[in-house]
């Protein structure tokens, strides 16, 4: 274990929460450039319970998950009482990319997001592991352009016909309406939704449904797309948290997305179906035409990068570290579970 | 299902022991230690915490795993036992509860003992236990899940029942007495030494034999069996060695000490 410890040197400290260390490190034995999260295994003053579940999770999950578009586990060691999970290290995310105003996003920069983000989710599915937490913030990019899903702390495995699973997932704001109304068994429809709350942040650089609560979120989809009914979403209204809202229309989406094409408005309308059915599958939304039509997607080498990287202005990157923190800190409503 | 986790705060042990204390023979496990006490001791906790047959098997393959690197003599064997039990509740998502499998595993070892005091002991027990845990993920380097045999078995089960008539296949609990053999396969720490794909067989195979049914390719002599579809690399000889070591497991449960 001492070898491990002396193997990844460290360049500098990234950040620190209540469960965890952050540092960027040099693997000395590949020379990488990689991200070292330091679990602490706790005190015994706050009645430690142990390895933390959200950290075994990941590793449970990214020890058998690889992808390029998947965040990879590299290593994991222990060192006296507390854990090390070794991850590839990723300069920023899609979160910093939508607020710096100084990005310009053309539409050959959203498509190859999209892409790596449906690649690296089509993988997940496949694999039946859903995430459950994707946002802007997860979505981590590096210099060469690569987009990785990360943050595995609420992702499990589905496909267990009998399973029941808890709503109280996915941050708010990318919140599929099945969860909102309480669904105890749902499948890959809640990240696909997820993947079109994003594509629409993309697109509008703020966040399309920003709900104050789960009420509140639930009006602005429907506002939106419309109220649901038993017809359009059949068993709707036997799910636990049904409530009735009054029937609006659905809005089109062109006078959302102005700029947008057809092509991208048909994968937005797919992605953002309110009945989890209706939903297109990772594998449907890239077989769609905004794929293969033009433009085609930026290669990673030339998306923008955030000034505050290219200015290297150490005290502007707090995202990340908020974000590798959050992860292990369960700090948003989201994290808690309920078994 | 139950909700696990929300109701029962701390399990209220000495009722458990009023109800299912008479379903096992009290073993006194202080008096033989060794992997099949060990295993054995997982069991028992793990049914009296109701944990899921898949969190017990994988707490036992854990175990096993742990004392294949470590030496017996050198760690508490039923505090790795209990330890393994709860760090495979974290890993399934059973979420056992440390104080739940702290006084379960206590009052298992001192049978009619009081319940754990909220003292000294108790944290020092609980900080044993955290500690335990890490070098048992440490030893294992952090693989803490196991492929187990469960999946296979049921889709063998399923492919074999098409050569049976419905009543049959309700008549002869060929699953279930399947399913008990492999259950019981991991107090064994022989259950490492074999693919997961070759012990669902082995299982499968062993009680098609306990209940006298035969399917097609059951008394070739040199194969193809009916197991080859399923695993090609499955001999005779391989399959006898493991129904062989299977029954053993019942040897070894009339030798474990009872009061």
């Amino acid at each position: 274990m001492e070898d491990r410890l002396r193997r990844y040197e460290k360049i500098e400290f990234l950040g620190e929460g209540q469960f965890a260390t952050v540092y960027k490190a040099r693997d000395t034995q590949t020379e990488n450039i990689v991200a070292v999260k330091k679990i602490k295994v706790g005190s015994r003053a706050e009645a430690k319970d142990g390895i933390n579940r959200t950290a075994l999770r990941e590793i449970k999950l990214l020890q058998e998950l690889h992808h390029p578009n998947i965040i990879g586990l590299l290593d994991v060691f222990g060192h006296m009482s507390n854990v090390s999970l070794v991850f590839d290290f990723m300069d920023f995310d899609m979160e910093v990319v939508i607020k710096d105003t100084n990005i310009v996003l053309t539409p050959a920069n959203i498509k190859s997001y999209v892409l790596q983000t449906l690649q690296g989710l089509e993988y997940l599915h496949n694999n039946w592991v859903l995430h459950r937490d994707l946002k802007p913030n997860n979505l981590l990019v590096n210099s060469d352009g690569v987009l990785k899903i990360g943050d595995f702390g609420l992702a499990k495995f589905f496909g267990s016909p009998n399973r029941v699973y808890t709503h109280q997932v996915v941050t708010r704001w990318y919140r599929a309406p099945e969860l909102l109304y309480g669904a105890r068994m749902y499948g890959t429809s809640v990240d696909m939704w997820a993947v079109g709350c994003i594509l629409a942040e993309l697109l509008l650089r703020v966040p399309f449904l920003p709900g104050e609560t789960d009420l509140d979120q639930l009006t602005r989809i429907f506002q939106v797309m419309g109220t649901p009914t038993e017809e359009t979403w059949p068993g709707l209204t036997s799910l636990q948290d049904y409530i009735q809202f009054k029937p609006m229309p659905s809005q089109p989406l062109r006078n959302i997305f102005s700029a947008a094409g057809d092509d991208l408005l048909d994968l937005i309308t797919s992605l953002l179906m309110v009945n989890p059915l209706a939903r297109c599958t990772c594998e449907q939304a890239l077989k769609m035409p905004y794929f293969s039509n033009k433009p085609a997607p930026t290669p990673g080498p030339q998306l923008p990068v955030p000034t505050s990287l290219n200015g290297r202005k150490q005290d502007e990157r707090p995202s990340l570290k908020r974000k590798l923190l959050d992860a292990v800190d369960g700090g948003s409503l989201a994290k808690k579970l309920i078994f | 299902m139950m909700s696990r986790g929300s109701m029962k705060d701390v399990i209220d042990v000495m009722q458990l022991r009023q109800t299912k204390g008479r379903e096992f023979p009290p073993v006194k496990y202080e008096d033989r230690v060794n992997h099949f006490s060990g295993a054995r001791f997982i069991f028992e906790c793990g049914l009296k915490l109701n944990a899921q047959p898949l969190t017990i098997a994988t707490a036992a393959v854990l175990f096993h795993r742990f004392f294949r690197e470590a030496d017996m003599n050198s760690y508490d064997t039923y505090l790795f036992g209990a330890t393994a039990l709860y760090l495979a509740g974290k890993s399934k998502d059973d979420g056992l509860k440390l104080r739940d499998v702290m006084n379960v595993s206590h009052s298992t070892l001192n049978r009619n003992s009081p319940p754990l005091e909220l003292n000294n002991d108790y944290w020092n027990l609980r900080d044993s236990i955290v500690q335990a845990e890490l070098l048992l993920m440490r030893m294992l380097r952090f693989e803490v899940t196991p492929d187990h045999p469960h999946k296979y078995m049921f889709h063998y089960l399923k492919s074999l029942q098409g050569w049976f008539e419905s009543d049959q296949w309700r008549r002869i609990p060929l699953a279930k007495a399947a399913f008990a053999f492999l259950q019981d396969f991991h107090l064994d720490a022989a259950v490492l030494d074999y693919s997961p794909q070759h012990i669902a067989l082995a299982c499968i195979g062993l009680a098609l034999q306990c209940y006298g049914v035969t399917v097609p390719l059951t008394d070739e002599c040199d194969g193809p069996f009916w197991y080859s579809v399923f695993a090609d690399d499955l001999n005779k000889d391989k399959m006898w060695e493991i129904m062989e070591k299977i029954m053993g497991v019942y040897d070894k449960e009339s030798e474990v000490p009872t009061a």
